[in-house]
């Protein structure tokens, strides 16, 4: 078996940051790569510098025995290496066919040859199963799943010699998945090598032959997918013990504190039922789009309720604005916390404080010294590393970040605390720390709820999980009753689940 | 952000960004020194500084009152008072703002006296009041200013002026038909006075009716032509009679006449005068300019504040007759004078 | 999925965001006709004279507006047409003036507008400013280098044939050619210019791009559409159209002028936002741009006939800006 691509020491950098280190794999003809790292680990980054969108800072890579060294994502294509991205990247307002051939239409002296773009179009998706679909529909309009196929069939189009799938799964329902491998083991028996990224590991064992881990920009481990178990890719990932990472701190649960009953939104969720106790753990696992995070909005005065009620402390809820929560003592971090959580520019005292000024206010004023004596107490007391109460969110590290809007919550004294995956892309370390936080917070009688898409996180510091399918949002269940796989098939639609199967039916 | 610091942020930001204001404003005024022309005869003494500045610099009106402002420059310099004057006005004619600041950096420069042609009647008191309480005197042209404290008033009598035209187009047309007043610009005090002695000498003429009167024309003459285009299409098969306040309106609405074939026919009355004014005042396509004499506007002006400057006494008012040149007295040497001003003589182009 | 029971509503939504502005040219058209047909002193708002008018009075604007549709598709703006136009005026009137040929002049102003907004483009492009800030600085580079050319003054020069380009109604005297025109030439070079741009949007491989672009800037990247180059040739091109609107503008006054088109940025992105356009990018039509800077005129025109004050038509406009965004913005969120 011939050898595709070979890739050694390949490190990259953007200014400080060091995102890869020292990155080896390599890929046979036909065969299959499941890339496993996680958040952060540089796996993205390593995609962008196999398809040219960046130049590496040294080592170097071979494509089928030549040197490979792409210059730009058109180099790259037209050598035959095709990607197809986690985030979607089409442009909304356009056709399916000239999202297919976006920067590689066919023409004449400028001009779109679009009988032919159609062809090829046509073509591609046929490949896929998607032989009926209108070329000149916007691709905006698309569900999401079909977006996602438009996005495969424009990296089949440069007929590529290496595929690379980026978390191509994480928005398709169980048919879509299936329909996909079957499409990579057909392409495949093709001579196409797959290089496919996911934290899913029963999907990397369904398709890949061989494994490939990824941990703080480098590669740490390579091997015979059959030859590895579960425990030992989850060791290489997270490079420790998973017992000490997720510390069980003793919380004892009582009465409920919030209740949602049937809840609705405007498009999700569709009806989410949940129960939470005081001291309670309670993990929110669902695939993307199936509306967790606007459950949490939803809960939080964000979103607008459409049906359904929110009880805190056993008092139904009239007003839905955040102001209202937040004086309910409901604080939420949002997955977001760039856009959505920190103030970048502003001090970290101005943002531990941000909700709650009065204590430090006279007659409208702000006393800085109180203001940043409070904040100080709060960072010592959370473990954030920084120069001073005065220093930028910004220039934290993601970790120390999530700690500032954590923190913010303590500040103004909330007592549900609402976290939407409070750990994304941050190093390992942190959220070790972070968990540690959430464990103490359950102690002191607090009750949280973490939104998370990493299924052994939830497992690890959760008292009870709770699922979410297509919008539908069932009744936790105590952690001891789940394991990945039962949550995983929940939230798919799979199993037991045969309502909420009915449900996306109609 | 605590609401101390974004306070004292402010206050510095103010100070800094007013200090900058200055500063651009002075280097701007530098600059115009450089205009001053050459040939001035140059006293060891020190010069009165005087800033004249006009509603606006492109349009030939205003090019004709800078020939008088260096008329009087030149005058007074050889008769042994050394003066240099500062033209300086801004480009667009309804900018009100960047007149404003104009007075304002020439107070903060210390000139000696100031010749003012005010683009609003009352949006320009507060700068020129500040000036005349900073001891630098004022001499209000060409439009008026809601005070009592310039020094002297140079202008046309605008409303004489409108009634002037009003009866010429009234006599034209034999004392009946159809008219229209194509306004200029809301808040333009002088061509709102002539509008009014307009209306006033058409009145008179009971079988003349005005169709229309509400438009305005705007401060450009894209604007103008526009307006001109669309009124003289909507009354092209009825209207005997056009006045217009000032020099962009008469040359839109010539040219919207022109363009209609209804030139000649149509008997136009206008204010003001410009190469292609005139051209078509011979050709018959106008029949009647009102002139105002600006070279001797600008000359008198300068030489009020100069006599301000050097605290003679100077006439608190001095209305300047506006004339009526038509095609019959055009040759005339008088009006020769006026229509064709010595610019060159004074601008050197 | 639900597609089908979405489908419905978004289809005739599009449909009347669409045709939406040409619905209300004509319900203009009709309102000027019959408001003018009445009253003691009917005038004939759909007469062959009133239409040329409008249109002349159309093609300035419409001419920029298709350079602006372009640059507002890729998701960019350019403050500095009317500062550009007022360059470009003063260059061509510059070159008369010293003798040059006319056809040179119409050269001239082109190259103006297009070194303008090629200056634009590339340092959008090469140090990723934002368009806003970039060409608001050209706004005021353009205007004082006009002014600064034109030594702050109106720049004459001798009757030529380019003045024959904005007459809206052909002269006895004139040539056959202009007279078998029938509207004036410059009405026929934005009819040019629009067609030519409409084709360029729609079919070529530059035109998509800038749709790409504006749509998903990420997208385009990564699908290797050079980006950066792209936007350099969108501004330039446009700026060129911005230096052809300038020398209608010097035929149509019969000077070179660096006090013109003050404030016109306004109307031209007036007229691409009416037309359908969404300032986000992604979306807009040469077609729609067209209707847009005739909806404008058509006010314009009609309101001065009835004799409205100015004030009630930059309130109608304004209005309908506001109305045309609206709509875009409620398309928008259903689709989204």
């Amino acid at each position: 078996m011939t050898t595709r691509l070979t890739v050694t020491g390949i490190a990259k950098a953007f200014g400080a940051t060091k995102a890869l280190v020292g990155v080896d794999l390599s890929v046979n003809a036909g065969e299959c790569l499941a890339l496993i790292g996680e958040n952060g680990a540089g796996k993205s980054t390593l995609m962008k510098v196999l398809t040219g969108a960046h130049r590496a800072d040294g080592g170097s890579m071979t494509l089928d025995g030549a040197p490979y060294d792409p210059s730009g994502p058109l180099d790259a294509r037209s050598r035959g290496v095709a990607i197809v991205y986690q985030e979607l990247t089409l442009a909304r307002h356009l056709g399916v066919a000239e999202n297919i051939l976006l920067g590689n239409q066919p023409s004449r002296f400028g001009i779109v040859d679009r009988k032919r773009q159609n062809a090829i179009a046509r073509e591609a998706l046929e490949q896929l199963g998607l032989g009926d679909l209108d070329l000149d529909r916007p691709a905006g309009s698309l569900p999401i799943a079909q977006q996602q196929l438009v996005e495969i069939a424009r990296a089949l189009t440069a007929k590529p010699r290496l595929l690379i799938l980026d978390e191509p799964t994480s928005s398709l329902t169980a048919a879509d998945v299936e329909h996909l491998f079957s499409v990579i083991r057909r392409l495949k028996t093709q001579g196409v090598s797959v290089i496919y990224i996911s934290h899913f590991l029963e999907e990397c064992r369904a398709v890949a032959e061989h494994y490939a881990v990824l941990r703080d920009g480098a590669s740490v481990a390579s091997g015979a997918m059959a030859d590895a178990s579960e425990t030992d890719l989850i060791r290489h990932m997270v490079g420790r013990d998973v017992a000490e990472i997720y510390p069980r701190i003793p919380h004892d649960i009582g009465d409920t504190v919030l209740e949602l009953r049937g809840i609705a939104g405007e498009a999700k969720p569709t009806d989410a039922t949940l129960a939470l106790r005081r001291g309670e753990i309670l993990g929110l696992f669902g695939l993307v789009g199936s509306g967790r995070s606007e459950t949490l909005r939803a809960l939080f005065g964000l979103d607008r309720i459409a049906r359904g009620m929110v009880l805190i402390g056993g008092q139904p809820q009239t007003h839905r604005s955040p102001r209202q929560r937040l004086l309910a003592g409901m604080g939420l971090v949002s997955e977001d916390r760039k856009s959505e959580g920190l103030l970048l520019n502003l001090p970290i005292a101005d943002n531990l404080t941000l909700t709650c000024l009065g204590p430090f206010t006279t007659a409208g004023l702000i006393n800085r010294g109180r203001q940043e004596a409070s904040a100080r107490s709060l960072m010592e007391r959370m473990l954030v590393k920084a120069a001073g109460p005065a220093q930028a969110v910004g220039e934290l590290s993601g970790g120390n970040q999530q700690k500032v809007a954590i923190g913010r919550l303590l500040h103004h004294g909330c007592d549900i605390l609402l976290l939407d995956e409070p750990t994304r892309g941050i190093d390992v370390g942190a959220k070790a720390h972070i968990y540690r936080l959430i464990g103490e917070l359950a102690a002191q009688g607090k009750s949280v709820i973490v939104v998370s898409s990493y299924i052994p996180e939830l497992l690890g510091i959760c008292d009870a999980i709770a699922v979410m399918c297509r919008g539908v949002l069932s009744p936790a269940r105590p952690v001891a009753e789940w394991d990945s796989h039962t949550i995983l098939s929940a939230a798919i639609g799979a199993e037991e689940n045969a309502e909420c199967r009915m449900q996306s039916a109609e | 952000m605590s609401v101390r610091t974004s306070a004292s942020f402010t206050r510095r930001t103010v100070i800094g960004l007013g200090a900058l204001a200055l500063g651009l404003g002075l280097s701007a005024c530098g600059g115009g020194d450089t205009e001053a022309k050459p040939g001035v005869a140059v006293s060891n003494a020190k010069p009165i500084v005087i800033a004249v500045i006009p509603k606006g610099t492109t349009h030939e009106f205003w090019k004709t009152v800078h020939a008088g402002v260096i008329k009087a420059e030149r005058e007074l310099n050889a008769a042994g008072t050394p003066v240099k004057a500062i033209w300086k006005g801004p480009l667009k004619e309804d900018d009100r703002t960047s007149q404003i600041s104009t007075v304002q950096n020439f107070i903060a420069q210390g000139v000696q006296g100031i010749v003012l042609m005010p683009l609003d009647r009352t949006a320009l008191v507060a700068p020129v009041e500040l000036a005349i309480s900073s001891n630098i005197p004022v001499v209000i042209a060409d439009s008026a200013l809601e005070s009592d404290k310039p020094a002297s008033y140079i202008a046309t009598n605008n409303k004489e002026g409108g009634r002037i035209g009003g009866k010429h187009l009234g006599e034209l047309l034999g004392g009946k038909g159809k008219v229209i007043l194509l306004r200029y610009m809301e808040g333009s005090a002088s061509t709102e006075e002539r509008e009014a002695g307009f209306m006033e000498a058409i009145k008179t003429f009971p079988d003349i009716t005005v169709i229309s009167s509400d438009v305005h024309a705007g401060a450009t003459h894209e604007t103008a032509l526009k307006a001109s285009q669309n009124l003289i299409n909507r009354f092209k098969d009825e209207v005997n009679g056009v006045f217009c306040p000032c020099e962009p309106v008469t040359t839109a609405i010539t040219q919207a006449l022109t363009e209609q074939g209804i030139n000649k026919k149509v008997k136009v009355v206008g204010f003001d005068n410009t190469p292609r004014l005139v051209e078509w005042l011979k050709a018959g396509d106008i029949h009647g300019l009102v002139l105002q004499d600006p070279l001797n506007m600008g000359y008198l002006a300068v030489k009020a504040a100069v006599a301000a400057a050097q605290g003679k006494p100077v006439d608190k008012r001095n209305d300047m007759a506006p004339r009526l040149v038509t095609p019959e007295n055009m040759d005339q040497p008088e009006f020769k004078a006026l229509l064709n001003p010595p610019l060159a003589e004074y601008l050197g182009k | 999925m639900s597609t089908p029971a979405i489908a419905l509503p978004n289809r005739a939504l599009r449909l009347l965001s669409k045709l939406g502005p040409f619905i209300a040219l004509i319900a203009l058209l009709v309102i000027f006709r019959i408001a003018l047909g009445l009253g003691d002193s009917p005038s004939d708002f759909w007469s062959a004279t009133n239409l040329r008018i409008i249109l002349v009075q159309t093609s300035i604007v419409a001419i920029a507006a298709c350079g602006m549709t372009m640059i507002i598709v890729s998701g960019g703006i350019d403050l500095s047409v009317g500062s550009v136009i007022a360059l470009s005026s003063v260059v061509a009137g510059l070159t008369l003036h010293h003798g040059g040929d006319p056809l040179l002049a119409i050269a001239a102003a082109i190259a103006a507008g297009m070194v303008a907004g090629a200056l634009n483009g590339s340092l959008i492009a090469a140090f990723g400013l934002a368009p806003f800030i970039v060409t608001l600085g050209m706004m005021g580079v353009a205007r004082g280098a006009a002014k600064l050319f034109a030594d702050s003054s109106t720049v004459s020069f001798p009757t030529n044939w380019l003045g024959k380009l904005m007459q809206p109604i052909p002269f006895p005297g004139d040539p056959t050619i202009i007279k078998a025109l029938v509207v004036a030439p410059g009405v026929w070079l934005a009819a040019l210019t629009a067609v030519g741009m409409a084709l360029l949007m729609h079919k070529s491989v530059f035109g998509r791009s800038a749709y790409a672009i504006g749509s998903n800037e990420a997208a385009a990247r990564l699908c290797g559409v050079r980006v950066r180059t792209n936007k350099i040739a969108i501004y330039a091109l446009a700026g060129a159209l911005f230096g052809l609107a300038g020398l209608l503008m010097t035929s149509q006054q019969g000077q070179g002028n660096p006090t013109i088109a003050l404030g016109m940025e306004l109307d031209v992105i007036a007229a691409v936002v009416i037309g359908g356009a969404s300032l986000s990018g992604g979306t807009g039509t040469v077609l729609g741009t067209i209707i847009g800077a005739l909806i404008m005129s058509v006010l314009r025109s009609g309101t001065d006939q009835l004799g409205w004050p100015t004030a009630w038509q930059e309130i109608l406009i304004g209005a309908i800006i506001v109305l045309a965004v609206g709509i875009d913005r409620l398309r928008n969120h259903r689709a989204g």
